[in-house]
């Protein structure tokens, strides 16, 4: 097996890897680069704790060899934080009491994050859709969608945190 | 994962040339939605895996020539997102965007779905309705056919007449004329997101001026080894005048129909009763988008 060459941006940082191909780009991001807020959960795309932002749009990573990764641009929740400190929709999340044992938030926020990106208005509808991919067995979801709307609300800056 | 070679070609010449080199050892990673888990699971262990990701001429929807043609590499979303799949080919737009999660929907492709043949492929359905055109490449030569040609092989894991050294690279289908035909899909599942269809069902009606019934395609995925056709409900709209009461008239005949085909099958007595619900709710979505009737349900 011959070791492939990964380049990409991770969080704002270009990274070049010398790595083996028979990985998951979710093992690279936890192994190679420490990034271990991309949790592993159902290994097979149905739970999305292991979502990144990948060039603008949320994957689940268990579903990617390493490999794909070569010229993407990957966001995972390390590189949300502003300065160490939550950003937008991280405090949302806290404020509306969204988190309970948490192993489904990083991935449930990058979703978020990525609606935002798009679409700073979403309804309720949209949030729902946005987070459809990531399942929580602690919430039942409704402050999580509280959170996302709370987010959208202090992004378009109507309220302060 | 067992070790493998990772290649990533960025024209089909070179991924067509590494498929020939190395013809039953590869595997060619569209999405990866299913291989990936495979792999990791080493119920698929290649020795050569194939990412078709940078080849960008395999990444397209293009409307010309009065057709659709779409390239394999385009993902759920993107054909889910693209605005003349939703104005004119709903049967499409409602496959791709219930599929899987958002997550998946921007990693699967169409063409990965199409190719993998997967009894439960709500893309593979939709295209199978549309009578669609499929066009294979190999460094042999390119051949197109009709989904339905493409749609046979034998044993369990050989449900297309692809060879190992061929691709997938191209989806095509005539642009329907939204005023004369209409297309619809509904998704039976267990929820909403993250199912796999129970029943997808899939209609294409074609009527005259005069409201005369020209053409109807009438499908149902996951009922069989490939989508199930009702030629014989077709048989009985075309030539005659398309109300929702004749549409009703066919589905004690799809009853029967899947009740014999599913005979052996223990799921087939709650089937045979929610492909007509199934039916009914495409009735009423194709009576609508050709103002033919209101109907409410």
């Amino acid at each position: 097996m011959k070791k492939i060459t990964v380049n990409c941006t991770v969080n704002h940082k270009p990274v070049s890897l010398e790595i083996d191909p028979n990985k998951r780009l979710l093992d690279m991001l936890r192994e190679d680069l420490g990034l271990t807020s991309v949790k592993e959960g159902c290994s097979e795309g149905e739970c999305g704790a292991c979502t990144v932002i990948f060039n603008g749009e949320p994957v689940t990573t268990c579903c990617m060899l390493a490999g794909q990764a070569d010229g993407a641009d990957i966001i995972t929740l390390e590189g949300v934080s502003e300065d160490g400190k939550p950003d937008v929709v991280q405090q949302a999340f806290m404020d509306a009491g969204a988190v309970q044992c948490g192993y489904c938030i990083p991935g449930m926020i990058l979703s978020a994050e990525a609606l935002l990106m798009k679409n700073d208005n979403p309804t309720k509808e949209d949030a729902m859709l946005a987070i459809s991919g990531n399942l929580c067995r602690c919430t039942g979801y409704a402050k999580i969608v509280d959170a996302v709307l709370l987010a959208a609300e202090r992004k378009r800056g109507e309220t302060q945190a | 994962m067992k070790p493998f070679d990772f290649y990533a070609p960025t024209t089909v010449d070179e991924a067509l040339a590494l498929m020939h080199q190395y013809q039953d050892s590869v595997s060619v990673v569209a999405g990866g939605t299913d291989l990936v888990l495979e792999m990791n699971e080493r119920k698929t262990t290649p020795a050569v895996v194939i990412d078709l990701k940078k080849i960008k001429e395999l990444d397209y929807i293009r409307e010309e020539d009065g057709k659709f043609k779409i390239g394999p590499m385009a993902t759920h979303a993107e054909v889910a997102a693209d605005e003349r799949i939703k104005e004119k080919v709903h049967i499409l737009h409602d496959a791709t965007r219930q599929v899987g999660s958002p997550q998946i929907r921007n990693l699967g492709t169409l063409g990965g779905n199409i190719s993998q043949s997967s009894v439960a492929g709500d893309g593979l359905a939709a295209c199978v309705a549309l009578n669609a055109d499929v066009t294979i490449r190999s460094v042999r030569g390119s051949r197109t056919m009709n989904i339905n040609d493409f749609l046979a092989g034998e044993g369990k894991d050989k449900r297309n007449i692809m060879a190992a050294d061929e691709l997938l690279t191209e989806i095509s289908f005539p642009a329907p004329d939204v005023k004369h035909t209409a297309t619809a899909f509904y998704k039976l599942a267990k929820r909403k997101s993250l199912a796999i269809s129970v029943i997808g069902g899939c209609m294409v009606v074609s009527v005259d001026d005069n409201g005369v019934c020209t053409s109807a395609s009438m499908r149902a995925g996951a009922m069989g080894r490939y989508p199930m056709r009702f030629a014989t409900c077709e048989e009985h709209l075309i030539g005659k005048k398309l109300t929702h009461a004749l549409m009703l008239e066919t589905l004690p005949i799809m009853h029967d129909q899947v009740y014999e085909a599913n005979r052996s099958r223990p799921s087939v007595f709650y089937k045979k009763e929610s492909v007509q619900g199934v039916f009914r709710k495409l009735f009423v979505d194709i009576l609508g988008q050709l103002g033919i009737e209101e109907v409410q349900e």
